[in-house]
């Protein structure tokens, strides 16, 4: 089943174009990573997602519903904001009969037991509790509404290593625990944080969409192929080169595949998540497309 | 959702009840006292009103002053709740927390705005009750509760100035996103509706009315009524306020003569003289003044313009925030 699933999406701030016909599909149950530099839409297409932001253009579809403000779909989503929104004078106790108040569907005690195994005060104003901590509170707010699907914005930015390693085991229980399959959209401009926990990926760049799909099916569909320097329109006529670097004696090029390399002269090399996405972002300025499909002319 | 109001708001309550306490306590003290002169008073005139006139006024300075706490309270409430209401929510992001939860924003506003507008009037109502009691003795005095500025600061239109103070920072604060914008919207836009209104509307509620008599003789609309203008008027038609400046000039020149103290005067020049002079010549007195009856139809009309701006900003904030990106 599809969890989100956006068609030519688009969402413009005055003239400012913040996500441009962004197309994507995160099936239910997985951990997608969205990633791609500072304001390439990250922001932009979570709040669309969890309706707090009205789209200009395209549809989407979260939980089989659109986007809105109302009590039905508002119970199926979590959303985390970068900003970690907390009211600073009120105590992490407090924000948990707020939630029994706010929800239909409302389990204080998973909240509790999670932030009491935290060693994080309940009692004490959330503004005076380290980023970590307040990180960690906002989570179990959001986790305690029991969401099918959840939306994390940049969750690490304030966090440190240690911090960051428990807001992960944190969310990997709650995956583990969750009775219907939770789809979690993390979003990063570092893809490193993300890599352990994440076996989907979107990848924004320039407000558009240069890359979606499961990570293990990108990682073997593309190749590094290197060899010696010559004319490369033959490769480029079956595969799709992402990206080309030419030296002196030999080019490297990062290539989707579409059938075996025949060619004996090049040697193809497996592709790291962070190459994968570093040739994306790299391959935005040049040509921008709205699907994979579409993407990969080099730059 | 009352809950969470609550809780966002209770240090404030605490706040504002022990102001309003202590503004009560002083309005009370004060208030007895000057009502216990004011019956000190009546009783020894009985009924002779040269004798109320001699008497020393009842309030003075500062005092005096007083009964405008009914046309700050409704300013500060507006700009301390209304102007952060949705503005503080949005600049500190904690909509993102609210309005992720199960809740429409409609109905989070209907309950935050609600309480929050039920608690302002309240504040304002209960400083009104307080003035208006004080300022009985005065408006006795002076029969004076239907002029500016003392209509305005009794009975029952400072509760509408408190619901638009309100709506109006709100309405700005949701429009701005940012509370300090809202703030000063709210103390001009204030300011600026509450001169428009009492300055130029509020005597066209109802169709003033026109007393016509003897310029030799004297009217006083009955009642507390408020005196919009007061003169003169010719045979011809030509009016002319009270005061022997503007009148002088549009005398007939036998009725100038005899006017004390001016060029040319005639022996025996007196201003009854004049009067009747000009009596002679047609000239009446007229009163042009809401009776006091109209007090109360023009505290209720006054009220539910107030109210009404109020409603149409608050409405205009619901369409807003539903529609707009959070």
């Amino acid at each position: 089943m599809i969890a989100i699933e956006t068609h030519e999406l688009s969402k413009r701030y005055r003239r400012v174009s913040a996500l441009t016909e962004c197309s994507v599909t995160v099936p239910e149950g997985r951990v997608c990573a969205l990633v791609g530099p500072n304001g390439a839409g990250k922001t932009t297409l979570l709040r669309l997602l969890a309706g707090l932001a009205r789209p200009t253009g395209g549809t989407a579809s979260v939980l089989g519903g659109a986007p809105r403000p109302d009590p039905a779909f508002l119970a199926g989503i979590g959303f985390l904001a970068q900003e970690i929104p907390l009211y600073r004078r009120f105590t992490a106790g407090d924000h948990i009969r707020i939630g029994a108040h706010l929800n239909l569907r409302w389990d204080a005690g998973l909240a509790r037991t999670r932030l009491e195994e935290l060693r994080i005060p309940l009692d004490q104003r959330v503004g005076t509790l380290s980023g970590g901590q307040r990180a960690q509170v906002a989570l179990a707010l959001t986790l305690a509404k029991r969401p099918r699907v959840l939306l994390l914005d940049e969750p690490f930015a304030a966090l440190d290593p240690l911090a960051r390693r428990n807001f992960l085991a944190t969310l990997a229980s709650a995956m583990a625990e969750a009775a219907v399959d939770l789809t979690v959209v993390l979003s990063s401009h570092l893809v490193t944080d993300l890599e352990r926990v994440c076996d989907h990926i979107i990848l924004l760049a320039g407000s558009r969409v240069q890359l979606c799909g499961d990570i293990d099916t990108l990682l073997a569909e593309h190749k590094v192929l290197v060899g010696p320097r010559k004319d490369t329109a033959p490769i480029e006529r079956t595969h799709k080169v992402v990206q080309k670097v030419a030296t002196a004696r030999q080019s490297t090029l990062f290539v989707h595949l579409n059938g075996p390399v025949i060619d004996p002269a090049y040697q193809a090399e497996d592709v790291t998540l962070e190459e994968l996405v570093l040739a994306y972002m790299g391959a935005d300025e040049a040509s921008a497309g709205k699907h994979l499909t579409t993407v990969g002319e080099g730059s | 959702m009352t809950w969470l109001v609550w809780r966002q708001y209770r240090a404030q309550a605490a706040i504002a009840a022990a102001l309003l306490t202590v503004a009560a306590a002083v309005i009370l003290a004060d208030g007895f006292q000057i009502a216990s002169h004011w019956h000190s008073i009546l009783v020894r005139c009985s009924g002779n009103s040269t004798c109320l006139q001699q008497q020393s006024a009842l309030v003075n300075g500062v005092v005096s002053d007083l009964p405008y706490i009914s046309l700050i309270v409704p300013a500060v409430l507006g700009m301390l709740w209304g102007a952060p209401l949705v503005a503080h929510e949005l600049e500190a992001r904690t909509s993102d927390f609210a309005w992720t939860q199960s809740v429409t924003r409609t109905h989070w506003l209907t309950v935050k705005a609600g309480w929050l507008l039920l608690a302002a009037a309240a504040c304002g109502g209960t400083i009104t009750a307080l003035t208006t009691w004080w300022s009985g003795p005065d408006n006795a005095r002076f029969a004076s509760a239907f002029e500016p500025g003392h209509f305005d600061t009794q009975g029952i239109v400072p509760v509408g100035y408190t619901v638009f103070a309100m709506a109006l920072g709100i309405a700005a604060g949701t429009v701005a996103r940012r509370t300090l914008p809202a703030i000063a919207v709210v103390l001009g836009g204030f300011i600026v509706l509450r001169l428009v209104i009492s300055d130029f509307l509020r005597q066209h509620y109802m169709a003033a009315v026109t007393t016509y008599y003897n310029v030799t003789g004297a009217f006083t609309p009955p009642g507390q009524a408020w005196v919009l203008a007061q003169g003169a008027v010719s045979q011809t038609g030509r009016v002319v306020p009270t005061g022997w400046g503007d009148l002088y000039p549009a005398l007939p020149a036998s009725c100038r003569q005899l006017l004390p103290g001016t060029p040319g005067a005639k022996a025996g020049a007196s201003l009854n003289a004049v009067l009747s002079c000009m009596q002679a010549h047609g000239w009446r007195g007229f009163a042009t003044y809401q009776p006091a009856g109209r007090y109360w139809p023009f505290q209720g009309i006054e009220t539910g313009i107030y109210a009404l701006l109020a409603a149409a900003l608050i409405a205009a904030t619901f369409v807003i925030i539903r529609r707009r990106d959070a």
